[in-house]
């Protein structure tokens, strides 16, 4: 049986995503905010899918102390129940700011959980991945093409605009993605990333005020159901061999901005984030 | 090297950062300890810059002397020091507790003063010394509902100006920041929220603010309200009577407190 971890596995993408896992039959570990969610999201799993091997750890992947501990207990999980591999990471974890917020690190809070969670979880479960020779899903956007890196300023802290932010760590996840594939090339484990589209779920109404609330209200409504990219996630989780491309929209590779190729920029990210983290892969 | 009180806030951690960023060496301070541990590794990891912490409350006077005794010991001199440590209990003066109400005074009055004191002594005379009080948009009329916490951040203002011209030739600037609302926590945030459009365009962004502080009390401005919309309120309230501008403030804010302590 293989196994799934997939974070903000409680509702949206990662809950649609780990239902379409689970109904292949592949293990499925979630990660959940909180404990009554992350139970409400079993249950459900459970009863839509009978049979459904799921475990779920509740953990506010904003906090790099939750992250750890989140992972800790997913790794000893793997341990036990299977063989210490994981053959699929989904990091799908992520959130919309209003203002500009800071975690207690004094980091903005976008750039903490977009993109520094991922990081910080992959090198957690990196041992797990490489014994299955895994795959790391990153849930990326296409709004990533309308920005390019900025290093004099990387969490935005001078200049704020909500959406400038979430698009700025989506193309930085993209470069970390990037730097990673070239990093482990060798080692056959891969990063991919998932553009799902225009998807109704309850992102842009967790944790945000007034007009960006009312905005993704009306723009929600033009989305897709999550079960759509559930399917390219899981596309290029079981594809054999493993699919050569990077970007994939509909289960198909999709052109994607030169400034997420850019191989220098893609290293200083990779470093950068190992720094924020306070880790070395 | 930098001093920051309050600095596990939301504000205190944009200064922090902000500093970090432009090479100083940092002593933050807060009650929180964690909160201290967990932005002292934050900083060290994003800037490398050298942080110093040590936990206190200061509103008690013992710790505020342990304070210093335990910058004296990193022997490093101080030229900045950002006073941020502050707090606010919203609503009617009879509707609080006084032991509460009281803490406003300690903190945002006492504290202030007792800690400013202490830096200014140690300073050295032949360098340049930097001070921010952070006082508030509430500072520029009396705020009913608020009556104590902006009558605490209007006696920061006075006495930052009167500070500020005392030490003028002593090569020592005072600034007295002036936000108006401020994203800090989600309360804060929520808070904001409950006044509608007037909220989101009287608030300002704390990177920005941290930013904008730290240059302008370096060029040796002497007051700095955020905002455009903010600075316009605060040259208007200056003309209009205090009575009447109470009058005023008090029909708004019944209004946003109904909406924001019910919600």
């Amino acid at each position: 049986m293989k196994t799934a971890v997939i974070t903000g596995a409680t509702s949206g993408i990662g809950f649609a995503t780990a239902k379409a896992f689970a109904s292949l039959g592949w293990r499925v570990i979630g990660i959940g905010r909180d404990e009554r969610s992350c139970e409400r999201a079993r249950q459900e799993l459970q009863v839509l899918i009978s049979g459904a091997q799921t475990e779920y750890f509740a953990a506010d992947l904003i906090h790099q102390s939750e992250v750890v501990k989140a992972a800790n207990k997913v790794s000893a999980y793997l341990c036990e129940a299977c063989e210490g591999k994981l053959e699929v990471l989904v990091n799908n974890a992520g959130g919309v700011r209003s203002v500009y917020t800071t975690t207690a690190e004094g980091y903005e809070q976008q750039f903490a959980l977009n993109l520094l969670a991922g990081v910080l979880f992959t090198h957690k479960l990196l041992d797990c991945l490489k014994a299955a020779n895994g795959r790391v899903l990153f849930t990326g956007s296409n709004s990533h093409k309308h920005i390019r890196p900025r290093f004099d300023d990387i969490m935005l802290e001078r200049r704020y605009h909500c959406l400038t932010a979430y698009k700025h760590t989506k193309l930085l996840g993209m470069l970390f993605a990037q730097a990673f594939n070239r990093r482990f090339e060798k080692e056959h484990i891969r990063a991919y990333v998932v553009d799902p589209g225009l998807v109704n779920t309850k992102i842009g109404m967790k944790q945000t005020g007034g007009l960006v609330r009312f905005v993704w209200e009306l723009r929600r409504r033009g989305g897709c159901t999550p079960d759509l990219p559930a399917q390219t996630y899981v596309q290029l989780a079981s594809a054999a061999p493993a699919p050569e491309g990077f970007y994939y929209y509909r289960c198909l590779e999709r052109p994607y901005s030169r400034f997420a190729k850019d191989e220098q920029a893609a290293a200083r990210v990779f470093s950068l984030c190992e720094r924020y983290c306070g880790i070395r892969f | 090297m930098v001093l920051i009180t309050g600095a596990s806030g939301g504000l205190g951690r944009a200064m922090a950062m902000e500093c970090a960023r432009r090479g100083y060496t940092l002593f933050l301070t807060d009650r929180d300890e964690n909160g201290l541990r967990r932005i002292e590794r934050g900083i060290a990891l994003a800037h490398g810059a050298k942080v110093h912490t040590f936990a206190c409350d200061l509103t008690n006077c013992g710790k505020v002397q342990a304070l210093f005794q335990e910058i004296e010991r990193v022997q490093e001199p101080i030229d900045m020091l950002l006073n941020i440590a502050g707090v606010d209990f919203e609503g009617g003066f009879l509707e609080r507790d006084s032991a509460r109400l009281m803490t406003i005074v300690r903190l945002n009055i006492e504290a202030t003063l007792l800690v400013t004191h202490a830096a200014l002594e140690r300073r050295a005379r032949d360098a340049a010394f930097t001070v921010v009080n952070v006082c508030s948009l509430a500072s520029v009329c009396p705020m009913p509902l608020k009556a104590t916490y902006a009558a605490s951040k209007r006696f920061l203002l006075d006495f930052s100006i009167a500070l500020g011209q005392e030490l003028k030739h002593e090569n020592v600037n005072v600034l007295a920041l002036c936000p108006g609302g401020m994203p800090t926590t989600m309360e804060a945030l929520s808070g904001i929220e409950a006044q509608g459009v007037w909220g989101r365009i009287t608030s300002n962004s704390l990177g920005t603010i941290a930013k904008n502080t730290i240059d302008r009390a370096l060029k040796g401005k002497r007051v700095y309200v955020p905002g455009l919309v903010n600075r316009a309120l605060s040259a208007l309230s200056r003309m209009v009577p205090p009575v009447l501008a109470a009058r005023l403030v008090y029909h708004r804010w019944t209004q946003a407190q109904k909406k924001w302590l019910n919600t």
